[in-house]
């Protein structure tokens, strides 16, 4: 079989790999050429080579996203202080039925990024959208507006853990074609350490990143795959985030003045470049409440910014600020489909013998994870759904408000998805362990650790399904996408089931 | 250029400050206990006070400038520091915003490292300069002090903090 680098190498030295853009300005085009293909990275020409996304869509309003950069890796970019940036949003993809256009300048001050609010749509519309820079057009974008109203049926994707050295991203080419109203973002968007090498079929392009250049290379980086940049102009996303955007198991209180400058450079990145709407780049508030029509409700959570350490008497994932929040909204949530976007994993995941696998997980919480779900039980919410990544590996969970107490009633699922690639566990251990983790956990329903993909929810007012999508092989950017089973959760009644069609397909654990 | 920071120097105590966390204070040069002195490294100007964390985790302090019509150039300059070792620290930033509150553009200083001060207690300088970004209408400057680890006193410090504009 042939290596594929050398496959890409061949297909750049034909010109049929257009849109590579140099390194350095001091390499020739053939060695930027040979040195993306080194890491594994192409991008879109200059001044869009990082493509284009949207992102938080309200019946009204999209945020409209890029960021310009000439050399995507390198520390500083060759651009004047402010350019002007002018944006258009048709009805058509041909940008001809125009109906919102504008201009922003692009600082220097936020890496050339450009955040546009756009205003003035109609709700549940698909919409296009396109920009214009030194005398250069980027790609076309699609995006779509949130409904009001009765809706018969939404469609949506989350996707989690991208770990560019561990794969190409076949799974993000899966979300591009899928037919989405809209794409949810999990977290761990980039990893933050240093190359791995070894036998891996790409590799970070320097160490471990610590300051705001380092992380929008990193960032850059990660664009640097098509079929990411694929899937940003397809479809809006709504985006939480993991530790990895930062360091491995951060808690964002902590307050040493090293990390608090990372934090702050990390963070700045993570806004750079993705469609965020925030009034800050610099502590963005991205918990927020999300309406699809009459459908389903979205909280979308943050984990990381206000949480202590972990395993405290008196710790805290959710900071007091948003756990009022949280708790306020659950007092108040609407008679619909109640999604929580979850970057870390809620149900309990214990060890046999006693502890739990990671207590950087809600299982370091437990006071609050106790308060929370009581909440939802003695609040009488129903049809709670939470949407989870972290993990590497597919579970789904029924929750209870007290995991160890079975005559607790069940009051929703968790669905945790797969990875995009970030590894997993060896099938080995998966084959040995998920009898383990059901044994321990009487809530576990499912587990399944030695694919990656991600998941598709088909939601009606009657019916809210997964769709777990695996890919063939992580080592394949053009990998086939397959489902590998689906599982349902009847409206007003707690608790999944597996569809009756792929209750066979292969599994390390599943509930008999 | 004109300074839009009321009382950065920490002189009129917290006037002009908007406490949007914790429990900032305002300390003086002549307290002793190993709070910077007048002879520890800082602003050569730096009066009789400046700002710290008091006894919270985080302590945050906050003005929210109208930029003036035609802004052209800024800058942002503060002393930030903390106590001997100690990783507690200061950081000034300041977010540019347009008339919708979406930002245009961010500039962190700081905090300062145990290791940038040589492990002394003091103030050292820092500043940025550039071009406000068009379509900014407000300036966000934010002071924030935080500790490090467990104890009850946060140390970070800051002094002289300024931010001007010039316009056009």
């Amino acid at each position: 079989m042939l290596n594929r680098r050398d496959l890409l190498r061949a297909a750049a030295s034909a010109g049929a790999l257009g849109t590579v853009w140099p390194l350095a300005s001091g390499l020739s085009p053939a060695e930027a050429h040979a040195a993306a293909l080194d890491l594994g990275a192409s991008w879109d020409a200059a001044p869009f080579c990082l493509g284009v996304g949207s992102g938080d869509p309200l019946p009204d309003s999209v945020i409209l996203w890029t960021r310009l950069v000439v050399e995507p890796l390198a520390f500083s970019q060759p651009l004047p202080e402010v350019v002007e940036v002018s944006w258009t949003v048709a009805l058509d993809r041909t940008m001809r039925s125009v109906v919102a256009r504008g201009t922003v300048a692009a600082s220097n001050l936020l890496g050339h990024s450009v955040h546009v609010p756009v205003s003035g749509l109609r709700p549940g519309r698909t919409y296009y959208y396109q920009f214009r820079a030194l005398g250069k057009r980027s790609r076309v974008g699609r995006t779509r507006t949130a409904p009001v109203g009765p809706v018969a049926r939404a469609r949506f994707a989350t996707a989690n853990c991208q770990a560019f050295h561990d794969g190409f991203y076949a799974a993000w080419a899966g979300i591009a074609a899928e037919k989405l109203d809209f794409v949810v973002h999990l977290g761990d968007y980039i990893y933050e350490h240093g190359q791995v090498g070894g036998a891996h079929v790409r590799d970070h392009e320097g160490a471990a990143v610590l300051s705001l250049a380092d992380y929008r290379r990193r960032h850059a980086l990660y664009k640097g795959d098509p079929s990411l940049r694929a899937a940003h102009a397809a479809h809006p996303f709504f985006l939480t985030w993991d530790d990895h955007e930062v360091v491995n198991d951060y808690s964002g209180s902590e307050g040493s003045a090293p990390f608090v400058k990372r934090r702050a450079a990390a963070y700045q990145a993570w806004y750079e470049h993705l469609p965020i709407r925030s009034g800050s780049a610099l502590e963005p508030q991205i918990y927020r409440r999300r309406q699809w029509g009459s459908l389903l409700d979205l909280t979308v959570l943050d984990l990381r910014q206000y949480r202590s350490a972990q395993n405290l008497p008196d710790g805290t994932i959710l900071g007091p600020v948003q756990k009022q929040w949280l708790l306020d909204g659950i007092s108040s949530a609407r008679e619909t489909w109640q999604v929580w976007i979850n970057s870390i994993m809620l149900s309990q995941l214990a060890r046999p013998g006693g502890g739990y696998y990671f207590t950087d997980q809600w299982d370091g919480f437990l006071r609050e994870r106790r308060e929370v779900l009581g909440h939802v039980a003695s609040s009488g919410m129903k049809d709670l759904v939470v949407l989870t990544g972290d993990w590497h590996s597919a579970f789904v969970d029924d929750i209870r408000p007290d995991f160890d107490d079975l005559s607790s009633p069940v009051i929703g699922t968790e669905f945790t998805a797969h990875s995009i690639t970030s590894g997993a566990y060896s099938p080995e251990w998966n084959a040995v362990n998920g009898p383990v983790l059901g044994a321990a956990n009487p809530h576990l329903k499912y587990f399944e650790g030695n694919r990656y993909g991600y998941d598709v929810y088909e939601v009606t007012p009657s019916r809210f399904s997964a769709h777990m999508r695996v890919i063939g092989d992580r080592r394949d950017p053009a990998s086939p996408v397959s489902t590998l089973t689906t599982f349902h959760v009847d409206r007003g009644t707690a608790g999944s089931y597996e569809d009756p069609a792929t209750v066979g397909s292969p599994a390390q654990y599943r509930r008999p | 250029m004109t300074d839009l920071i009321v009382n950065g120097d920490a002189e009129q105590g917290l006037t002009g400050w908007l406490t949007v966390a914790g429990a900032p204070v305002v300390l003086r040069y002549d307290t002793g206990q190993g709070y910077p002195g007048p002879g520890d490294p800082g602003p050569a100007q730096r009066g009789a006070s400046f700002f710290g964390g008091g006894n919270a985790a985080l302590s945050t302090l906050r003005q929210s400038v109208t930029l003036p019509r035609r802004s052209s150039q800024f800058v942002l300059s503060g002393w930030l520091g903390g106590y001997a070792a100690q990783q507690d620290g200061a950081r000034l930033s300041v977010e540019f915003l347009d008339s919708g509150g979406t930002p245009r553009g961010l500039v962190v200083l700081g905090p300062v490292t145990a290791e940038e001060r040589s492990g002394r207690t003091g103030l050292v300088e820092r500043s940025a300069r550039g071009t406000v970004p068009p379509g900014s209408r407000t300036a966000v400057v934010t002071l924030q002090l935080t500790r490090s680890g467990g104890g009850s006193s946060n140390d970070g410090y800051a002094d002289n903090i300024s931010f001007t504009v010039e316009a056009r």
